[in-house]
């Protein structure tokens, strides 16, 4: 028989001999990282539809018109002043005619309304997306008191509660996703000290009949690995399992997207498997460090 | 085969274990170590084995300095040493042959040279009919013959045992001591610590004798109490 074959029928052994804590330790494992996985997922999900929100008219400036005495040329000598603004990516004016079509396409379902609006009453508008998005209030501040602006309408209160949804989820999903890889580790090392008290008859005589270290050491090494890959898998199983119900949920709502690219979920199952792994191998590291002095 | 140099060893930097041993085993000696609990006998085996670390002094086995000896480098001394215990040390979910066999694969030994082996040494033991029978199916001096085969599989060219007829009735440890004096013979340094007056007295082999940690005595052909013995 061949070491490596030796080796891990010795580590399959030893786990079907403490099979209850093996099963402890891959559940903890399997609950742990299911949660660090939905952190990681909520993460994404919240940056996703930041996005979704952060993209489009940021500000937007309400124009007076001809009965304010306020000439098409001023529109157009204001929106091209605006442009040359270095927190200003781009600019886009809306008349009166184009206010009203997007009036028609937001009120499609309310015929009866449209046919009430007097086009005439709709004012022109200048569309502004920014460079740096936290700036929108200088922005308001320089246009308020234009003499051609009737008001100034920003998404900037949505956007920084947004933004700061977004950074709670980011850091706490971080330090949630942080702490239950670190209890894995942690779960992982105690079974492997369970399991070397289990056998410590075993691994006295093999000391005392001279096996090198690292070879009564990896049996535990690879039952640490095991434990944390098989409890990640059942976490990336059942995250699978919960994907397309979530996307539906998300379709359901209609304003926030619940789902994530598979692109990503694929990306993320593999690091959270091989983290799965690199716990199990901490773990035993840790488990072994104070019991296999020579 | 093995030497000490004026080794002391200190536990808890208070109880003195041993002090100051000086002693030569030379290759195929058969060696008691005799004295009273506490002298140091255990103390001693486990210095050889390097389960412990002297304090002072200097320890070579096999013309090893083990006292210089990285940690990493301990297993292939013991490799070099069998050692037999008076609990046996079994493995109770093992067999016979497996527990022999066990001594071989944790060494990285081939499955023939496993089978081979280990068939040769039960077979030097008296146990070649019992390998596939677990240790509870045996009696005492079978289980010590299984200790010594695990310990002599490897054919290491030191043995030492340390008080191994210590849970044996007389006849059954005679046994043993005609079993380790037959491995004796084929060039294998024995090492004993014993209580055993009747066994030391009947083989007339060499007695180191310790007290207090000290060697008080040391006779090529000794008995275990002073007296005759050159």
């Amino acid at each position: 028989m061949t070491r490596p074959v030796y080796l891990i029928r010795e580590a399959l052994v030893n786990m079907g001999r403490n099979w209850m804590v093996v099963l402890g330790a891959i559940l903890a494992v399997f609950v742990s990282l299911t949660l660090a996985m939905g952190a990681v997922i909520g993460s994404e999900i919240v940056r996703i539809n930041t996005l979704q929100w952060q993209d489009g008219d940021h500000v937007i400036v309400f124009l007076k018109g001809a009965v304010d005495g306020i000439t098409l040329e001023s529109h157009l000598g204001l929106e091209s002043e605006i442009n040359s603004w270095d927190i200003v990516q781009s600019t886009r004016y809306v008349d009166q005619a184009g206010a009203y079509d997007e009036f028609q396409q937001i009120f499609a379902n309310s015929p009866a309304l449209i046919r009430e609006v007097d086009p005439a009453s709709l004012p022109a508008s200048i569309r502004i997306e920014l460079t740096d998005i936290s700036r929108w209030r200088d922005v308001q501040l320089r246009l308020i008191d234009q003499p051609a602006v009737r008001s100034v309408t920003a998404q900037g209160t949505v956007l920084e509660s947004v933004s700061t949804v977004a950074r709670v989820m980011n850091v706490g999903g971080t330090i949630l996703a942080l702490i239950m890889a670190g209890s894995a580790v942690v779960l992982i090392a105690n079974t492997i000290r369970m399991a070397i008290y289990a056998r410590r008859d075993e691994v006295a005589i093999m000391k005392l009949v001279g096996a090198s270290n690292w070879f009564v050491r990896i049996p535990f090494f690879i039952e640490g690995i095991l434990e944390g890959v098989v409890g990640a898998l059942l976490a990336v199983i059942l995250v699978a399992l919960f994907r397309p119900w979530l996307a539906e949920a998300g379709e359901a709502i209609d304003l926030i997207q619940l789902g994530v690219s598979d692109g990503f979920f694929y990306q993320r199952s593999v690091i959270l498997v091989a983290f799965g792994g690199l716990a199990g191998l901490l773990g035993a590291a840790v488990g072994l460090r104070r019991f296999l002095k020579v | 085969m093995i030497r000490l140099q004026d080794v002391t060893k200190v536990y808890d930097g208070a109880t003195v274990a041993v002090q100051d041993i000086e002693l030569d085993i030379q290759k195929g000696e058969f060696v008691f170590l005799v004295g009273p609990s506490g002298s140091g006998k255990s103390t001693l085996i486990r210095l050889l084995l390097r389960e412990e670390e002297a304090t002072r002094g200097h320890i070579w086995v096999a013309g090893k300095d083990i006292t210089k000896l990285p940690s990493w480098k301990v297993p292939y001394l013991r490799r070099t040493v069998g050692t037999v215990f008076q609990d046996f040390k079994l493995l109770p979910q093992k067999t016979v042959g497996e527990n022999v066999a066990f001594a071989l694969e944790v060494i990285g030994r081939p499955r023939t040279v496993v089978h081979t082996q280990v068939e040769q040494v039960l077979d030097l033991v008296g146990l070649a009919d019992k390998g596939d029978r677990f240790p509870h199916q045996l009696s005492g001096g079978e289980q010590q013959r299984v200790s010594v085969a695990r310990a002599f599989v490897n054919r290491p060219p030191i043995l030492l045992c340390d008080e191994p007829t210590g849970n044996l009735d007389p006849a059954t440890s005679v046994g043993i001591m005609r079993l380790l004096d037959r491995i004796n013979r084929t060039g294998t340094t024995v090492v004993m610590a014993t209580h055993d007056h009747a066994i030391v007295d009947a083989m007339r082999r060499r007695v180191v004798a310790l007290d207090a940690g000290t060697v008080t005595r040391d006779q090529r052909t000794g008995r275990y109490e002073e007296g005759t013995g050159t």
